[in-house]
């Protein structure tokens, strides 16, 4: 018995340490450039790049309904990228890790030049989030400036994967 | 892109709907869909120009002329808020002085539509004003501390309230000398949310004091559903009375702009929309409006949209204290992303200027207005910078002067006079 619960405990300690390691959010730095590479590396699949921000409550809000699509959407990658200061990045972990995205694909802005972060993403935005762009299989992209409500998401989702 | 937004509930239900129906469909493998793939990029990214205690270091740096034309700025490096004079034009910069330091877990709002301010008074003394947040994303708390030394020191900060959560003041003083603020509070947001109830944006709440910032009274909302994200903007008519400028949550979700003026007794407010731009979403701009008053009482105002009737930057102006306004006037080059206006009454001139990205550098083109706003000048360019840059200010000194102060991480803090005729506003 006594084998058993220092087995069990070494068993605890072991998923512990396994699932804190698993919760350590590792936001990649997102600069100028990095946009293509992102896509590039990602092309023949449809994707998803959502831009957000702690200091965006809207962004906030539907955390939760993005841990939900990006769990039953296997077939569509999703990656956030933070648009935040450094100094705001542990406060967006945890907004994640709260929203039941600590394991999703993070990116987080490195570069205070936005207007040339935006630029090369839609030279028409100017910052406003949330901001998402999807790309499609074949590389079309679309950006939206809005929420997950918006019903050009869910139709460029139902056109686009899951076929 | 489209902007018209139905009801989101209903939408967000049938897109998890459809969600789950499709994933259930799908067949299993190996492929995860957030394995990274793709390179790891290194560290090659630029970090914030400097650490240094002084305005070009800064995100954002906000200016102010004192009675005795000396150059006052406030600005955040880290967790500090300094204050810093300068007596050439923001050539160079005495000692910055601090003003507050906040905590390991607290952040100074100072970035973008935010930023700390100062306030020069008639009687020589000063008002720094800085929101920190200490926990929650959008919970802020508006601090003030006041210099009677002439910004040698400054008085330990207090909060202008202790609850509810505010952010985005913006400040305006009579020529009697009380200071009028303006800011957007969460107060009446968070006894919703703590009730159950769905509430649009935040409340836009008032306050003034008649003794240089030692206390403040009123202190009440006075409106509901301001644009939570986006600044306000202040401005003295010619009466003494402050008008405040904001972005508004219309009915559904349209977040457009309103403008209004206290009334005397700060109990209530008049004036009106500023456009219909139609822009319904929920989202944060990130960018609230500009606005200026000219000696003749008209008020002026530009500000972003990407509504469903016009998309851009744009100016209005409102002759009959915000009851209406002209017919909105695009400002800038469409193919450069203006934006974040500022504007500037001083004596018989109107200024307007603007941020413009073309790819690779910024831009600040600027043009003046000799009429009340009816024309411009040709737009012209002040400054340039090559890589990040604080939006524009526009600052007058006492004697009707007005400048452009921007900061920007490869050129530092410039201080750029702005053109005083028409001839000179249409060199460069």
């Amino acid at each position: 018995m006594k084998a058993l619960t220092a087995y069990t405990g070494a068993v605890l300690a072991a998923g512990l340490l396994f699932s804190s390691a698993a919760l350590a959010l590792d936001f990649k730095p997102y600069g100028r450039g990095d946009y293509e590479t992102l896509l590039k590396a990602r092309a023949g699949r449809p994707l998803i790049v959502h831009f957000w921000s702690v200091i965006c409550p809207a962004c906030v809000a539907e955390l939760p309904q993005w841990a939900k699509l990006a769990a039953a959407r296997k077939d569509v990658d999703v990656i956030f990228v933070d648009t935040d200061d450094a100094e705001e990045r542990d406060r967006a972990a945890g907004r994640l890790e709260k929203a039941g995205l600590a394991s999703a694909s993070h990116y987080g802005f490195a570069d205070n030049f936005v207007e040339k972060l935006y630029f090369e993403v839609d030279r028409n935005w100017r910052g406003e989030l949330p901001f998402t762009v999807l790309v499609t299989r074949d590389g079309a992209r679309t950006t939206l400036a809005g929420g997950l409500d918006d019903p050009d998401l869910v139709n460029w989702l139902s056109r686009n994967v899951g076929k | 892109m489209k902007r018209i937004r139905r009801s989101g509930k209903s939408l967000v239900a049938a897109l998890l709907m459809s969600v789950t129906a499709a994933s259930a469909e799908e067949h299993a493998g190996p492929t995860s869909g957030n394995v990274e793939s793709g390179p790891k990029p290194a560290m090659k990214h630029t970090a914030p120009a400097c650490s240094d205690a002084r305005p070009d270091c800064a995100m954002t740096v906000f200016p102010a002329f004192d009675r005795k034309g000396r150059l006052w700025v406030a600005f955040s490096v880290g967790k500090t808020v300094y204050a810093a004079a300068s007596t050439n034009g923001g050539k160079n910069f005495a000692a910055p002085v601090v003003v507050a330091t906040v905590g390991e877990t607290g952040v100074i709002d100072s970035h973008g539509d935010a930023r700390p301010k100062i306030v020069a008074m008639n009687d020589g003394g000063l008002l720094v004003a800085y929101t920190t947040r200490p926990d929650k994303q959008m919970i802020g708390t508006i601090f003030t501390a006041r210099s009677t030394d002439g910004g040698r020191s400054f008085s330990t900060p207090q909060a202008m309230l202790a609850e509810g959560g505010q952010r985005f003041d913006a400040w305006a003083i009579s020529p009697k000398g009380r200071i009028y603020a303006g800011w957007l509070d969460k107060t009446h947001a968070l006894k919703a949310k703590a009730e159950g109830r769905d509430f649009a944006g935040s409340g836009v709440a008032f306050g003034w004091s008649d003794d240089g910032g030692a206390t403040f009274n009123g202190k009440s909302i006075l409106m509901d559903h301001a644009c939570e994200c986006c600044k306000m903007s202040a401005a003295l008519d010619r009466d003494g009375l402050p008008v405040f400028a904001w972005r508004q949550v219309f009915e559904d979700g349209v977040r457009d702009h309103y403008a209004a003026k206290l009334s005397a007794d700060g109990s209530s407010l008049s004036g009106g929309r500023v456009s219909d731009d139609n822009w319904a979403i929920n989202s944060c701009p990130h960018q609230g409006p500009a606005l200026a008053i000219d000696g003749a009482g008209v008020w002026h105002v530009a500000w972003f949209t990407k509504g469903k009737t016009r998309q851009g930057l744009f100016y209005a102006a409102s002759r009959d204290g915000g009851k209406n306004f002209s017919p909105p006037e695009k400002i800038g080059d469409e193919a450069h992303a203006p934006a974040f206006a500022a504007l500037l009454a001083v004596k018989d001139r109107l200024y307007r200027v603007w941020k413009e990205f073309d790819g690779n550098a910024t831009s600040i083109p600027f043009q003046m207005s000799r009429d009340g706003g009816k024309t411009w000048s040709a737009p012209h360019v002040l400054a340039t910078a090559a890589d990040a840059s604080d939006n524009p200010q526009l600052v007058a000194n006492n004697k009707g002067a007005g400048y452009l102060s921007w900061v920007s991480h490869k050129e530092g803090y410039r201080l750029i006079p702005l053109p005083r005729d028409e001839k000179s506003a249409s060199i460069r």
